[in-house]
């Protein structure tokens, strides 16, 4: 959305080779900046900024939506492929296992869903199930879906930090496989949401031909 | 609606009806939205439970946490947000996850974990409203649960270390008052001339923090900075609270 020249590399080792262990990172340089908030940060103080044209109050708006994303949908993306057993068996763990020789694979496996059944035990969500979760998203979407409402981005005509965040989840919530559909199916049910969806993907990637929203 | 609503909540102190963020969550709303409740604070005898606290007890239901028990009431038709528009009512999900991911981790730091204020303050405001021997056990689990949370959600082990957390979550403490206050603005309430879900929310988290006397206050320092929360507090302390002031 910035335009700025980006090459993505995948790396099974990207969560330790981050400097606060989280992914995505960027290596510009002779530096590396990890997480959304800081490359935000970073790429605004080279000189590049969506949000610069916000008022203070709608600054606060969109840091308050994008702590609602974090909060919620974040947390259920982890709840759904962490804590659901039968997502975690078919899917999960082979996968976060990948690249790994055996015993390696199933460990790292294990000791990840470990910290993340730490985690949310810590913020409340051990006891949830799954129907409460979907709930939950559900909610968050509704929020969304009221906010974005008839506007094209989120901020009216000009798309900012939040719009990249929204869709960042709600694409890889739509385009991924898994053991049920249910987390989609939530999303779907809000029109305006897909055709956010859809429009920043022909907008903004269209040149690597992966359209996969149908 | 005419079965009798008790709500088992810690006590209040330092002007407040009661020292605890959520259970100060709830009460505000219960006041907002009409709701009659029967306030049982917790006290040193061995009636009742104190975990989980704040807890709604009606005669077939037993809700825990803020969010819920505020669900039920509106089911039973306490509902403080029914003039919000839809909007208002995302903004507000969306405000209520910024105080819980931005403000809570400080909060409960300033309460919790450090030092001074938790042996000095803390710990015997809380031992004392616990029987013995549950005193001794009690504050210690809850500050090791604040100090987990406040750990798991701002850094991935084994990267993490509390100084540099601590640094951080202050930082997002400030940020956040400080989004705050702009949005509330000069308004009496956050949507207009009256108070809704949010406002309750925004109150239960900034009262304990404005006027409970810690030693080590550089969180109060910034939030008695911004004076329209601090008259924000205020108002509802007066407005809706003036009568129970002699709690403690």
């Amino acid at each position: 959305m910035c335009n700025l020249p980006v090459k993505v590399v995948c790396r099974a080792n990207a969560e330790y080779m981050s400097p606060s262990g989280k992914v995505p990172f960027i290596h510009v340089g002779n530096q590396v900046v990890s997480e959304l908030g800081p490359i935000v940060q970073f790429v605004k103080a080279k000189g590049h900024s969506l949000s610069d044209g916000l008022d203070e109050v709608q600054k606060a708006e969109m840091k308050a939506y994008m702590e609602l994303v974090n909060n919620m949908l974040l947390t259920a993306e982890l709840y759904l492929q962490w804590c659901d057993e039968a997502t975690v068996g078919e899917i999960t763990h082979t996968r976060y296992g990948s690249p790994y020789p055996w015993p390696l694979n199933h460990i790292l496996a294990y000791q990840k869903q470990w910290e993340v059944k730490r985690k949310m035990k810590a913020i409340g969500w051990g006891k949830k199930t799954l129907d409460q979760v979907l709930e939950d998203v559900d909610q968050c979407c509704q929020a969304l879906s009221q906010r974005l409402g008839t506007q094209p981005y989120f901020f009216n005509k000009q798309p900012t930090e939040l719009d990249a965040l929204v869709f960042g989840h709600l694409y890889t919530i739509l385009t991924t496989q898994l053991t049920n559909d249910e987390l989609s199916e939530k999303v779907k049910n809000y029109s305006n949401l897909l055709a956010f969806c859809r429009r920043i993907e022909q907008h903004y990637f269209e040149d690597r031909g992966k359209g996969r929203l149908s | 609606m005419a079965a009798p609503l008790e709500l088992s909540c810690w006590g209040g102190g330092w002007g407040l009806p009661s020292v605890h963020s959520e259970s100060l969550v709830v009460m505000a709303y219960a006041k907002f939205s009409g709701a009659p409740l029967k306030v049982i604070v917790i006290d040193g005898t061995w009636r009742g439970s104190r975990g989980d606290v704040p807890i709604l007890t009606t005669e077939d239901n037993i809700v825990s946490q803020p969010a819920k028990i505020l669900n039920f009431l509106r089911k039973q038709k306490y509902n403080a947000d029914y003039e919000l528009s839809a909007k208002q009512g995302a903004d507000t999900l969306a405000y209520i996850a910024l105080l819980e991911e931005k403000l809570l981790p400080a909060v409960l730091h300033t309460f919790w974990v450090e030092t001074d204020n938790y042996f000095t303050v803390t710990k015997p405001w809380f031992a004392s409203r616990i029987p013995f021997p549950l005193s001794l056990i009690l504050p210690g689990r809850m500050s090791k649960g604040a100090l987990n949370r406040i750990l798991l959600t701002r850094g991935q082990p084994p990267l993490y270390h509390l100084r540099e957390v601590e640094a951080q979550i202050y930082k997002d403490a400030k940020e956040c008052l400080n989004l705050l206050s702009n949005r509330l603005g000069t308004s009496q309430f956050f949507f207009g001339d009256t108070p809704s879900t949010l406002d309750a929310y925004v109150f239960g988290f900034l009262a304990p923090l404005y006027k409970v006397q810690f030693p080590k206050i550089q969180l109060q320092k910034h939030l008695k900075q911004l004076s329209n929360l601090c008259r924000f507090c205020d108002d509802i302390l007066n407005s809706y609270f003036r009568l129970s002031l002699g709690d403690g």
